[in-house]
This record gives C-alpha cells, structure tokens and sequence, in this order.
C-alpha cells in the first residue's frame, strides 16, 4: 500500500434520505481539503470494475464522511457495506481548494451537498458568514437540513415537491440580492450548472464537477472538461473550476 | 533481468500504453517494472475526444480518449529527458494517420527510447487506427519503412478487431519487426436507451476481454518473434497464463485504473508462479528458453 492507497475499516453505515447513505471511514492522518475525493473500491470482484469516485463531506476526528447517493449497481454495494467491514480508498484525489475569507453563498443542487457541506465545514471553521441555498427535486431527497440552517448564517431549503415552497434553488436564487458577498461555490446536477453559468452571478463562482473517472488519478485522461479552450482532466485539473470558463457544449 | 528483442529488462511486466501517460507521475511504479510503455505519441498534439471518454461495462471499460497526447516534439524535448531519470526501459507507442507519420515520429525520437511500439490499432481514430491494423498490406509498409530508419527494436501492436492477427503478424515478422504486441482494444458500443442514441463507441478492455486476448497470444505464438501479450491481466496468476499462451512479456492496461500499484504486485505475484512452473518441470519448462 502507498501514500495514497488505504485499507481503512468502515466504523458507520447510515441512511440519510430514501436513497442517500453516508459512510463513515476512519482514516487517520490525511487532510482532505474541499473538493477532494477519494476512489472507492466497490467490490474485490472485478464487476463493477472502476472504483466510485466519492467527495469528501466532512472530515472530523480522523472520520472521513462520505456521503453517496444510490444510483446504480456499485453504489448499491457501497450502501450494503456494514461497520466493522474494511474497504479500500485511493486518494484524496483532486485539487481541492481552501475557501476563502469572504462572504460566500454555497449554491447545492441535489447530492451535490456533498463537497459542499465540507466547503460550509471550513468556512465555518475559520468563521467567515455563509448563505446555504439547498434544493433537491423532492422533500425526501433533502438531507441534513437542521444542521444545515443550523451552521449557516442565511439559509434556504427548497424543493421542487413535496416541501412548503416548491421552487428550485435557482428560482431561490434569483429572488435574492448578493451585496456583500464575494465567492459562490456550486454543486449539482450538470442542468443546474449550465444555468447558473447563465446568471452571471456578481462574483467568482467556483463549481464543483463530477463525471465518470478511470483512474481518478490524472493517468488515463478518461474525464475530459472543456475549460478555458481546451481538454482539462476533471480528476487531476479540477475537480473545481471557474464556472464561467467551463463549457459544457465541449 | 530477462533478454526480449536483444535488450535486458528488469523483468517481464510492463505497463500498456494509454493508461500510465509516460511513466513520470508515479516513479516508483515505473522503476518496478520491466518496461514503461509510453502513451501513444503523434507527430502534432492531440487534445483527444470530447467527452464522455470512458463508460464502465461488465469486468471492465469501453473508453474513447482517442489519443490525447503533446506529440512528438514535446516528447522529444520535454519528455524524454524526464525519462532518462527513470531506471527502466521506454517504450515509445508511435501512433501514426499516414504510412509516412510513422516513420517521422520514429526520426524524430532517434534512438533515445530503448524501442519502438507501433500502434496501428487505435479504435478511437478516425484514419489510421485499427483500420491502418486490419490490412496487412499497409502495415507491411508501416514496419518496412520504419525497420530503414532505426536500429532500435520495433514492437508492432495489433488489433484483433475484423482480422486474423496471425496474418497480420507474419507480415511484421517478415518485414523485421522484433516482436508483437497484442491485443490493442476490442470495438465495443454503448447504448442510452433513453434516447436511442449510443452514449460511447470505443475500444473494450479489462479482465472480460482476457479469454479473447489469450486466445490470441497463443495464435501466433509461433510467429517466430517474442509477444508481449495483454488484455485484461489483473493478477500474477493472468500474467502466468499470458506466459504459457506464448507470450515473453505482459503489458497491464486497464487493471491500472482500478488500482495504480496493480504492476507491482503482479511483478510479485508472477515471481511466484515462474518458480512453481520450474520445479513442476511440465511444458511450463519452455518459459525459462524465452
């Protein structure tokens, strides 16, 4: 095993929403930053093949949290994975990136929460104000929300059905003023993202992105994003990038 | 060390080309392993296909980078001095579009690899590619003008999509190629059956395509030159079988994907079932002649 190849032992296993379980991993010594993921091993069968590149949610006491929405055949192994059990991961991978030291809207769509709740993890860490706008397509698929509103300083929960206010997190973000802030982070289904782009927020916005991965490790060149006019990797290059430099048409 | 094409390597596991890039990132891995053999390199830069690249199936991949490297000047001025630090043998993968692109490439490397990969295989290519492959004719040509410009060995990377590699691999041999690699990926499609449209098209390989590949091997293995065999090896038991199938030498491709260090512990595991073939003294014998 090398520096970035761990044998680790699962230490929980618990479901978050109908189809969103968060595995939690002690893994001592490493320091992931936001945006950083691991690759995880699925099975030691050879079907599924590729390992599942997951964000890091939070790190906390040597526990890394990992949390992964059910969408095919690996994650549904991954979900079965009981405490007690070892799995490997290979990483962190990724530049992650360290937030910065001012006012921040953290702009989550879907299980994109994820990497995104450890961008909240650091800025609330070094106290700089956030506002957390969160949507998912249904109440059901919302997650953690009371520690959400409760770690934010502004926060909006929204979803599409089922939920006090059916709206998408756009919609919850266009009827807001952004006088102050001066970063966005984002995170979300690739339609989410492509319209975000078209707002042109008054300010950086940093996006989270995610494709299918080989390696994870910036070897194959199998995870391709067009950014600034050309192929970058979305493993080893990003996976965050300024989102008005991405196109999504590459 | 073990002797393949007249050069001694540290032993008889390399790492395939296209999924190592040029060995650089991770050292330790390169200096563990008999060869590294280069991503494919053409003679202008290649920013490679749009994406999606890569599409997971049963025991292994369908992917579609379609060559994405600097091209041969870069290498030649910036990469290859990198890779003299490396304490291993460099295998350039030559990937040309024209019969005369190969032998450009191979000039302007010289003899600063320790040999040559000709890749006239890629699926993921419009011209050239693994059409170039299937037509014994034009790789006849490709190794034969190639063979006048360089000493150094010369490896011809075949593709069993469409051909009978057998056919093609005696025309290398006769034309001098040193020896054969195979085999390059198998064509494989991807269908999104919610649009009817196929999501990737591509080259198959991992461990489902093994069977075909040893199949393979073991094809030409009497082609009279040394087979460096590939496709789908996980493991020193895979890499064992590649040997008995008749190859010299085993390339891992796709098992780097799942796990990086994959080459190290088949170089270990291979160990092990290369003393055990010896003491049981059956055909097995055969692999310490190679």
């Amino acid at each position: 095993m090398s520096s970035f190849s761990h044998k680790a032992i699962i230490q929980d296993n618990t479901w978050y929403a109908p189809d969103i379980f968060c595995l939690k991993v002690k893994l001592p010594g490493i320091e992931p930053l936001p945006g950083q993921f691991f690759q995880v091993r699925v099975s030691e069968e050879l079907d599924p093949f590729l390992n599942r590149p997951i964000s890091v949610a939070r790190y906390e006491r040597s526990v890394l949290h990992l949390i992964v929405r059910v969408v095919g055949r690996g994650t549904t192994l991954l979900s079965r994975k009981k405490p007690g059990e070892e799995i490997v991961l290979l990483g962190p991978f990724g530049n992650g990136i360290q937030p910065a030291r001012i006012k921040s809207v953290i702009i989550a769509g879907g299980i994109g929460v994820a990497p995104l709740l450890h961008v909240a993890q650091h800025l609330r860490t070094s106290k700089v104000p956030f506002m957390f706008l969160y949507g998912a397509r249904h109440k059901r698929d919302l997650i953690l929300t009371s520690e959400i509103r409760h770690m934010s300083d502004q926060c909006a929960i929204v979803a599409e059905e089922g939920y006090k206010k059916h709206r998408t997190v756009l919609q919850e973000l266009s009827a807001r003023s952004f006088d102050g802030f001066g970063r966005a982070y984002a995170c979300g289904p690739r339609n989410m993202l492509v319209a975000l782009q078209r707002i042109r927020l008054p300010m950086p916005v940093y996006a989270f992105c995610e494709d299918f991965l080989g390696c994870g490790c910036g070897l194959c060149l199998g995870c391709a994003i067009r950014y600034k006019g050309e192929y970058k990797r979305i493993c080893e290059d990003g996976p965050v990038f300024e989102l008005s430099e991405i196109d999504f048409n590459g | 060390m073990v002797k393949i094409f007249n050069i001694s390597f540290r032993n008889r596991v390399f790492t395939a080309s296209g999924v190592f890039g040029f060995g650089l990132k991770y050292r330790r891995i390169s200096n563990a392993v008999g060869a590294v053999i280069t991503k494919g390199i053409t003679l202008k830069p290649r920013q490679g296909n749009p994406p999606p690249r890569i599409f997971e199936t049963p025991g292994g991949l369908i992917n579609w980078v379609g060559l994405e490297n600097p091209g041969v000047d870069v290498f030649s001025k910036q990469i290859i001095p990198e890779l003299k630090k490396l304490k291993t043998r460099i295998i350039a993968n030559v990937a040309g579009f024209k019969v005369d692109e190969y032998v450009q490439i191979v000039e302007r490397i010289g003899d600063r690899v320790d040999a040559f990969e000709l890749n006239v295989s890629c699926p993921n290519v419009k011209e050239g590619g693994a059409a170039f492959g299937q037509d014994p004719d034009v790789v006849g040509r490709v190794v034969t003008k190639v063979r006048k410009r360089t000493k150094r060995p010369i490896i011809v990377k075949l593709t069993p999509n469409f051909c009978d590699p057998l056919n093609i691999a005696r025309v290398c041999a006769d034309n001098g190629a040193d020896g054969i690699s195979l085999i390059n990926t198998l064509y494989g499609i991807a269908f999104d059956v919610s649009t009817g449209k196929p999501l990737i098209k591509g080259g198959l390989s991992g461990p489902a395509i093994k069977p075909f590949a040893l199949y393979c091997v073991n094809r030409i293995r009497d082609i009279g030159v040394p087979i460096i065999g590939m496709g789908g090896i996980m493991t020193g038991k895979n890499a064992y079988e590649f040997l008995l199938a008749g190859a010299s030498a085993v390339a891992i491709g796709s098992a780097m994907l799942r796990d990086p260090w994959a080459p190290i512990r088949i170089v270990k595991e291979l160990k092990k079932f290369m003393r055990r073939g010896e003491k049981a003294g059956d055909g097995r014998r055969r692999l310490k002649k190679i």
